[in-house]
């Protein structure tokens, strides 16, 4: 069965005399509340169960990357973008740095693309492994967060063992990917490729993802109470979506066939065989369930990947101190949460002259106003959840 | 070894035609700008005039109507954090936006320039609904006004924050406030008479 607000509302008007005049009020939703995702307050203006407007206000996780970059080396850089959307660190890199590559004219070996890409699809399913378990918990559905976490540890496990990091892995250099372990004159120097048994490993962790997918599915799919919560629930039009920049899974969901892994060029993804899940009505169904769609493509991308990667050179030749020659390009990807793009400046320094970062949930979350105009209170966490945001990539 | 498609986009940008320039031509014969191709970005500089019908147009004619971002850039020559520019330029504050399409995967970053002394533009707001929260930020990171904005006020900063912190002439503020923490430890070389002065002169480095 599903709820029909319109039956609500009458029912709610008919217990209340009309002439009662209700008062607008005013409910505060965080900064601190568990479905906000981080530090996110929203101001709604309601009449009793009605939401008038919305006022997201952002900032509180504001740590000033773009001016911060103005006094940081490229390498150091880095470390800083990991942290803008931290559910999937190692997938903001892989921008920035194809930016660095672009304006120095340096080609990256073929092995070290595969093992970005590899690891690129790996931070995309751990991302929407954390929304779907996050998702149903926030419409009080509790055991889906454990199927999906127990998954994902798989995959944080992949990248630790390849990186050395769990959620900011700082593995990407400019060149290619981290190819020695050890510097400094004490330590001895060790190439690094991927460790042995990755293949294998990542094989395993592979069919085991597709099976929980299944689980998952089953689980959420099956339930009427988040059907009847998120089907018809926070319709978003194409062409509302494209004009706030609503992008990545959020627009596929309203229908748009587009991803930017089959446009732009920044990882050989046009030797992959995936397909682009998009849902028919734009609403809060379709974006968990295209989500879960991107994770089976996004295994079936690695086994392709672990398959025809070529053998080679990690790093290709570059100089000590890292100097990137004067110009300006934007370069952007298709991120697990959307497009995510660094508009880069650099005046031939060892750090940018400017570094405009446009990351995903900003615009995203943007749409926040527009869509939870007149919508039921207990609709706003069940559309705010569907569009899968990170305070961290918000505020950056 | 052989050249992925990537590689070999960049290593064409010097010779011959760019594969995007036709691209490029159309746009900026529609908008009536000049165009030029970074890296595989076709960027578009407008005059401040033609900066909402230029948008339009890119909207309505040219397909491009996915909402990017908007931000800025502040071209000095004086800065107070960072390394200066190697070269003089004109101070002047650089308005970039840049809109795509959703099928073919082209995009076109428009450019005008404003001055540094009270910098204004007209909204974006009515052509891309998006440009709201991108032109709250823009307006307190670089002071630009933006006319007819629909709800101006501070997106990230404090409502009685002064200045405009990605100004180059804004200097990064926590090395001021307080030093580098691992400066303590560091005994100042020999030569480094006086000892207190950090090695760079700008804070932040």
């Amino acid at each position: 069965m599903t709820i029909d607000h319109d039956t609500i509302r009458h029912m709610s008007e008919a217990s209340v005399s009309v002439e009662l005049e209700t008062a607008d009020m005013t409910l505060n939703i965080g900064p601190q509340h568990p479905s906000t995702h981080g530090v996110l307050r929203l101001v709604a203006r309601v009449d009793g169960e009605r939401v008038h407007d919305v006022k997201p206000v952002i900032g509180y996780m504001h740590r000033g990357y773009e001016k911060l970059s103005e006094v940081r080396t490229y390498p150091q850089i880095t470390a800083l973008i990991n942290r803008i959307d931290w559910v999937s660190g190692y997938a903001n890199e892989i921008p920035f740095m194809v930016a660095a590559e672009k304006l120095m004219e340096i080609e990256v070996p073929e092995r070290a693309q595969y093992i970005r890409l590899i690891l690129t699809e790996m931070a995309r399913i751990s991302s929407h492994l954390v929304f779907m378990g996050s998702y149903p918990l926030e419409l009080g559905a509790a055991t889906p967060l454990f199927f999906a976490l127990r998954e994902r540890e798989l995959l944080l496990d992949l990248l630790e063992s390849v990186t050395g990091g769990r959620f900011h892995p700082n593995f990407n250099r400019i060149g290619g990917v981290k190819p020695i372990a050890g510097s400094g004159p004490t330590q001895k120097k060790t190439p690094q490729d991927l460790p042995a048994g990755f293949f294998a490993e990542t094989a395993a962790a592979m069919d085991r993802i597709s099976h929980a997918v299944d689980q998952l599915e089953d689980l959420v799919a099956g339930n009427e109470i988040i059907l009847a919560r998120t089907k018809g629930v926070g319709i978003l039009p194409p062409e509302v979506a494209a004009a706030f920049g609503v992008s990545g899974p959020n627009i596929r969901g309203s229908g748009v066939g587009f991803d930017l892994r089959k446009v732009e060029n920044y990882l050989p993804y046009d030797r992959f065989d995936f397909a682009i899940p998009t849902g028919a009505n734009g609403d809060s169904w379709d974006r968990w369930w295209v989500r879960l769609a991107e994770i089976r493509e996004s295994v079936g991308i690695i086994r392709q990947a672990i398959q025809g990667i070529p053998s080679g050179p990690l790093q290709s030749k570059v100089p000590k101190v890292i100097k990137v020659p004067a110009g300006e390009t934007y370069v952007r990807a298709e991120n697990p949460k959307g497009e995510m793009g660094y508009y880069l400046v650099s005046d031939g320094g060892q750090g940018p002259y400017r570094l405009k970062i446009r990351s995903a949930s900003f615009s995203n979350i943007s749409i926040l106003p527009w869509i939870l105009e007149g919508v039921l209170v207990p609709d706003i966490i069940a559309i705010m959840g569907s569009l899968d945001f990170v305070l961290g990539d918000v505020d950056r | 070894m052989t050249l992925s498609p990537s590689e070999s986009d960049t290593t064409e940008t010097v010779p011959g035609p760019h594969p995007l320039q036709d691209f490029a031509d159309a746009v900026a014969g529609a908008v009536g700008g000049t165009a030029e191709i970074l890296f595989d970005t076709v960027k578009v500089s407008v005059g401040l005039e033609k900066w909402t019908g230029a948008h339009l147009i890119a909207r309505d004619d040219l397909d491009l109507v996915f909402f990017s971002f908007l931000s800025a850039i502040h071209w000095a020559t004086d800065v107070a954090v960072g390394d200066p520019l190697n070269v003089e330029v004109e101070e002047r504050i650089e308005l970039i936006s840049t809109v795509g399409d959703l099928t073919e995967g082209h995009r076109v970053t428009f450019s005008t320039s404003l001055p540094v002394e009270n910098p204004s533009a007209p909204t974006l707001v009515e052509v891309y609904a998006g440009a709201n929260w991108h032109e709250r930020e823009a307006a307190e990171m670089f002071g630009i006004s933006f006319e007819g904005h629909p709800d101006p006020g501070a997106l990230y900063l404090p409502d009685a924050f002064e200045g405009h912190p990605l100004l180059k002439s804004f200097p990064l503020l926590s090395r001021e406030v307080k030093p580098w923490p691992g400066k303590v430890d560091v005994e100042p070389m020999p030569d480094n008479g006086a000892g207190d002065k950090p090695s760079t002169e700008n804070p932040g480095v």
